[in-house]
């Protein structure tokens, strides 16, 4: 390899991408359907070994529930999900089934999936009953884009030693906000054990913002990210940290370990309380200290985020049909209580989250508030879930990274958040 | 390895004496080709035709395509619309981001290259020495390399923990330790660190290039008086020059394409102070979707490449010394 061939094979990465796309296109529009009858889908799917064993689970019961149909299952490492459906959707090849989330609309607004609207009142499914206000939530431009598969709100967890120690009572939804700082400081020890995990994250200070009644991008879908409500969620965030120090700062837990974050600082009693998604239940079981979880508290008015995951079905599928059909059948009662036996995720399916499977799961060895779940499922906001969902993730990310690692001013950011925002969305 | 460094040595010399048998050569009539001739031609393209393919069907198409992709939008779902040279000026002109990411790369490569030669120099010359255990070190300082990066970058995001092993090893110093990977002023030198911690594959080539120095090059420096340092100004230095040369070249361009470092240790940030050219276009092309504009970012970053590459080639004359070539 010379200078010039070393050169050129990076430069040529992007253009390697392409040429394999249309190498990729060329052998797609293959065996697409069996014989006899029936119906070959494939499926792509992210996440590890609980995933795999989850998803693989529920295609079994759907092959048996449904003969005819039989489901190709595609795992992909997370970090490689999108990019790898991508390249197949690129290529003329995309899944029939795919899994989509927060990106959802990034193939929605350039029609690489499929409106099922039409799909939803043919099969009479109703998304509001089965799946509660997240529904539609992976919705363009008034159509449905994916049916809701996995959903939780973001919970508090909360060390219940800690709170005991300190004689604190234990965090509710009726909390408000100044109730968690006081909490906070509370089970603050400086220098050894802080009060809060932190809101660095997305879904963690917006849920702030949204509770003042602040909006990321309006209804109209123009971005308000420095308007007082946010600018104040933002500023009080950031604040636990720099000025009331009940949150570890990015030095701080730095020195607790590489990747070192809210999640494990709470498994190593390090912070007091902690606000995230399900799957930090399943390795606090082994945990030897008393915890719980709880609905997230309040301001203005009650706000949390949800995360979670829906199902799609690219323009590519030659048998829409035949994939709404098991998409309904994977969302359905039986097979969505599969994701809570593994103890994989919260069910979309709101009767799954509020049967005894849930709420008493068979792997639990204490007493877990599993109902906060539903409960919190009444007041999560609708995330902004542009088409540039990534850009303006990294748009946060440019403009905050000293702001969290250092402290400084949320309205300054904030502005300078804004402008770039309105470019990005001004694309279109 | 040894392939490549032939290729880049090879170049060199080519270079040098196109000017004087070159030109002259092509003006003459092509000869006939001999039976003989002709088999050894179609020898040489049955031999070279699987690198010719695989040149031609994955490095070369691709390239012409990304040329034509840079002068188009496209999200590599809807057909690609052109757009001329928006996406050049849009860099140039309308992206902070993309300057920034410039001259993090600059920095980053300005000092990690020459850092990189220097302590690989250093470590050769110790190893080259007639110590105890010298295979035991040697093997030491190559080791680095073979472990895989994102091990390292693990590790090294321990190292560099604002009260981790290397600030209590500057405090020890005296030294007030910065956060290193959480302050856009320390961000950029802590990847030069890590950078340095890759020293070792410099060191194998340079002690090797050292070991092929004639013995009596030493004996009769050391008869005429010359101390250990003449002699390594003198003789060792000016014979291993086409390998620090090739090291340069080698360092140059990886400086340049640096990008697994970035994307494990800091993802670019904070704040974009250590984000770099292919973690840029990487994000462009794969995480927003703009393959026309992230297209338009790698030819500028190949002018880039290719133009401190021909710098490095054109001042190479004065300080690169071939043994073969007499001047």
């Amino acid at each position: 390899m010379n200078a010039r061939t070393r050169w050129s094979s990076g430069v040529a990465g992007v253009a390697v991408a392409v040429l394999s796309m249309s190498a990729l296109a060329a052998c797609g529009s293959a065996d697409d359907s069996g014989d006899g009858g029936t119906t070959t889908l494939t499926m792509t799917v992210w996440g590890g070994d609980v995933d795999k064993k989850s998803y693989q689970e529920r295609v079994d019961m759907l092959e048996e529930a449904h003969p005819d149909i039989k489901v190709d299952l595609q795992l992909i490492p997370s970090e490689q999900y999108e990019q790898k459906v991508q390249t197949m959707i690129a290529g003329g090849n995309g899944p029939d089934i795919m899994q989509v989330a927060e990106g959802v609309n990034v193939y929605s607004s350039k029609n690489q999936i499929l409106p099922l609207d039409e799909y939803v009142s043919k099969s009479g499914l109703d998304l509001e009953e089965r799946f509660g206000p997240t529904g539609t939530l992976y919705s363009y431009q008034d159509k449905v884009y994916a049916i809701p598969d996995r959903s939780g709100a973001m919970i508090v967890y909360y060390n219940k030693d800690l709170f005991d120690a300190a004689g604190v009572d234990y965090p509710t939804a009726d909390w408000t906000q100044e109730d968690a700082q006081a909490a906070m400081e509370k089970l603050t020890v400086p220098g050894k054990q802080w009060g809060y995990g932190g809101a660095g994250w997305w879904a963690q200070w917006w849920s702030f913002a949204y509770q003042n009644g602040g909006q990321i991008i309006d209804d109209a879908g123009a971005p308000t990210v420095n308007t007082p409500e946010v600018v104040d969620a933002l500023q009080w965030a950031n604040d636990l940290t720099f000025k009331d120090h009940v949150v570890p700062t990015a030095a701080e837990y730095a020195d607790m370990g590489p990747d070192m974050g809210g999640d494990p600082a709470f498994a190593a009693q390090k912070v007091a309380m902690n606000t995230t998604g399900f799957w930090a239940i399943g390795g606090l079981l082994e945990s030897d200290f008393d915890w719980d979880i709880a609905p997230m508290w309040q301001g203005e008015e009650q706000a949390v985020s949800a995360f979670g995951s829906g199902l799609a079905i690219s323009r590519d599928s030659e048998h829409p049909d035949k994939a709404f059909e098991a998409i309904d059948y994977l969302t359905d009662a039986d097979a969505q209580q599969v994701i809570i036996d593994n103890a994989q995720d919260v069910p979309a399916n709101v009767q799954v989250q509020q049967s005894d499977a849930f709420l008493e799961p068979k792997w639990a060895t204490k007493d877990i508030n599993m109902g906060a779940f539903a409960d919190s499922s009444e007041f999560v906001f609708t995330s902004p879930l542009i088409p540039e969902w990534n850009e303006m993730q990294a748009a946060f990310d440019d403009n905050l990274g000293t702001f969290w690692n250092e402290g400084g001013d949320a309205k300054t950011q904030l502005d300078a958040i804004q402008t770039k925002l309105e470019s990005i969305v001004g694309q279109g | 390895m040894a392939a490549d460094l032939g290729a880049v040595l090879g170049a060199a010399r080519a270079q040098g004496s196109r000017r004087t048998g070159g030109r002259r050569a092509a003006r003459l009539p092509r000869p006939k080709l001999s039976r003989r001739g002709r088999t050894e031609a179609l020898f040489f393209w049955l031999f070279i035709s699987p690198w010719l393919v695989g040149f031609v069907g994955f490095l070369l198409g691709p390239m012409i395509a990304s040329v034509y992709i840079s002068l188009t939008e496209w999200d590599s779902f809807t057909p690609p619309v052109f757009v001329g040279l928006d996406n050049y000026v849009q860099a140039l002109t309308g992206d902070p981001v993309f300057w920034k990411a410039l001259w993090n790369t600059f920095y980053y490569a300005a000092i990690s290259v020459p850092l990189g030669l220097a302590v690989g120099l250093w470590l050769a010359n110790l190893l080259n020495k007639r110590v105890r255990g010298r295979k035991f070190f040697r093997t030491m300082i190559y080791l680095p390399t073979l472990v895989p990066l994102v091990a390292t970058a693990m590790v090294f995001k321990m190292v560099l923990a604002p009260s981790g092993p290397l600030n209590d090893l500057l405090g020890v110093l005296g030294v007030q330790g910065p956060n290193w990977l959480l302050d856009p002023l320390w961000v950029k030198p802590a990847l030069v660190v890590l950078s340095a911690w890759g020293a070792g594959s410099a060191t194998v080539l340079l002690l090797s290039a050292m070991n092929g120095i004639p013995r009596e090059f030493y004996e009769a420096a050391e008869i005429d008086g010359a101390g250990p340092f003449r002699q390594f100004w003198s003789i060792t230095f000016p014979q291993i020059t086409p390998i620090i040369f090739f090291n340069l070249i080698m360092g140059l361009i990886g400086a340049f394409q640096i990008f697994s470092q970035v994307y494990i240790l800091t993802q670019g940030g904070p704040d974009n102070a250590s984000q770099m050219m292919v973690p840029l276009l990487f994000d462009q092309a794969f995480g927003f979707y703009h393959f026309g504009y992230a297209s338009a970012v790698a030819w500028l970053l190949f002018v880039v490449i290719i133009g401190f590459t021909a710098l490095a080639f054109r001042t190479s004359r004065r300080w690169v010394f071939y043994e073969t070539e007499v001047r």
